[in-house]
């Protein structure tokens, strides 16, 4: 049977817990990369797993490294993301690490773009088109940054995948990232001091249907979305949510995704102090409280953009970790809850992987 | 030639092979920095942003003296001088 392994990105480093399916106990590693802020962290790797983490300190920049003995050692990888000089953009923060089908990487990074790596992360180019899209000359950064935070792939097709970047909007691309189109109607604005023609949307997260491939949904800065033809337009799905601003979104089964609402955009924390998740399994016309096992007492937490995952050998199975530090894991599709025995600090990523076979 | 020794802070202790310390060898300041850069080339990424320029919270010192807003380093180095890779302190 494979195990269940979740890699945890947190500001001052990263941590591991695997899950023993017949004791139903965690066991958990780390820190790793000790005073790193870790703001991704995937396995990869062809053949031999891989660790890749997206490391960034407010004083020395932005970098991936890799570890090929699960953590126990880093190489910092010297062809990391990087912007020409002559492209006039920073590289602040790795925010999110995909693998292709082809066994490619992607890297979604602060100021807004995107890389590929075909040598399992030790170089990496920019994919040119989407920041020579002409809109970029009105991008302007949200609250955390101009960040491409979400890579969203079609399982169907390898030269499609969608992009979202906060407080702009949601791009696709159909020729593996050659050109982008923007894919905002329906979203409406907000206000970022830009002309708020087609961007100035502020997507927070957007994930695909395991059951539609033309099927995602959206958290935004305010409001749940739902598109059915692959992002051409987007239509409010929040009704029965107690708020409609809030950050994390995942998808379990076809037609089943999970929201972490929050009480509003000015009190980051959840409504009423109380630690939920709400899950709806007829995408998204109806929304259920799914939050038994989770602390009663009072939780003003934030739970951030890419620090919920589902598991892939379960498509009952959701982690999500917290602003406070704590984790939290479904198997259940939310039924009953699991806090992971480790307290960390401020939880920035989360991801789900299965080991063996 | 001087032989000098060359500090970083405890995060970029990777990029020098993992120690804290590492002797170098030059003649002036501009010198050691080209040397230091030259032998641990992965210390470039974490000193200078995109443009070449050294990032804000990050200073070299000279014997305990800050020489980042120097634009002559071609100061001549004796034998046992320090440079040390500062992280300022900013914030409480």
């Amino acid at each position: 049977m494979s195990e269940l392994l979740l890699l945890v990105g947190t500001e001052k480093g990263a941590f591991t817990a695997r899950y023993d399916e017949s004791t139903a106990q965690w066991s958990t590693s780390g820190p790793h990369l000790p005073g790193w802020e870790v703001s991704a962290l995937t396995l990869a790797g062809n053949g031999t797993p891989r660790l890749l983490a997206g490391t960034t300190h407010y004083v020395y920049g932005a970098t991936i490294r890799s570890s090929d003995d699960m953590g126990r050692t880093w190489d910092e990888q010297p062809g990391s993301p990087a912007y020409d000089a002559e492209r006039g953009f920073k590289m602040n923060r790795i925010w999110t690490i995909e693998r292709t089908a082809s066994g490619s990487l992607l890297a979604g990074v602060d100021e807004a773009g995107i890389f590929r790596s075909d040598d399992d992360g030790q170089t990496w180019s920019e994919l040119r088109a989407l920041t020579d899209h002409p809109t970029r000359v009105n991008w302007s950064p949200g609250n955390g940054g101009l960040c491409l935070h979400t890579i969203v792939q079609d399982p169907h097709d390898a030269n499609r995948m969608w992009v979202a970047i906060s407080a702009v909007g949601v791009f696709r691309t159909d020729d593996g990232g050659a050109s982008w189109e923007l894919k905002t109607r329906g979203i409406p604005p907000v206000p970022t001091g830009g002309d708020g023609v087609g961007i100035d949307r502020c997507v927070h997260r957007i994930a695909l249907d395991p059951g539609a491939a033309d099927t995602l949904y959206m958290q935004f800065h305010g409001g749940v979305f739902r598109s059915t033809d692959a992002a051409e337009s987007w239509h409010p799905i929040e009704s029965g949510l107690p708020s409609n601003f809030g950050f994390p979104l995942v998808t379990g089964r076809p037609g089943e995704l999970f929201v972490a609402p929050l009480e509003s955009d000015e009190r980051r924390y959840m409504p009423d102090g109380r630690l939920r998740v709400f899950r709806s399994r007829d995408a998204g016309e109806s929304w259920q409280d799914v939050s038994a096992g989770l602390p009663g007492e009072p939780q003003f937490v934030n739970v951030l953009r890419g620090a919920m995952a589902r598991d892939p050998g379960n498509v009952g199975g959701v982690m999500f970790g917290t602003t406070m530090g704590q984790v939290y894991a479904t198997h259940d599709s939310g039924e009953t809850w699991q806090e992971l025995p480790m307290q960390l600090p401020r939880v920035l990523s989360v991801t789900a992987h299965r080991m063996g076979a | 030639m001087a032989a000098i020794t060359v500090s970083v802070p405890g995060l970029l202790r990777e990029c020098i092979g993992g120690a804290l310390r590492a002797k170098l060898a030059a003649a002036t300041a501009a010198e050691a920095v080209e040397v230091m850069l030259a032998t641990f080339p992965r210390l470039k990424v974490h000193l200078y942003d995109e443009e070449g320029r050294m990032r804000d919270h990050v200073f070299l010192a000279l014997n305990g003296a800050s020489i980042k807003r120097r634009t002559d380093l071609d100061i001549p180095l004796r034998d046992g001088d320090r440079l040390d890779v500062v992280q300022a302190v900013s914030g409480g």
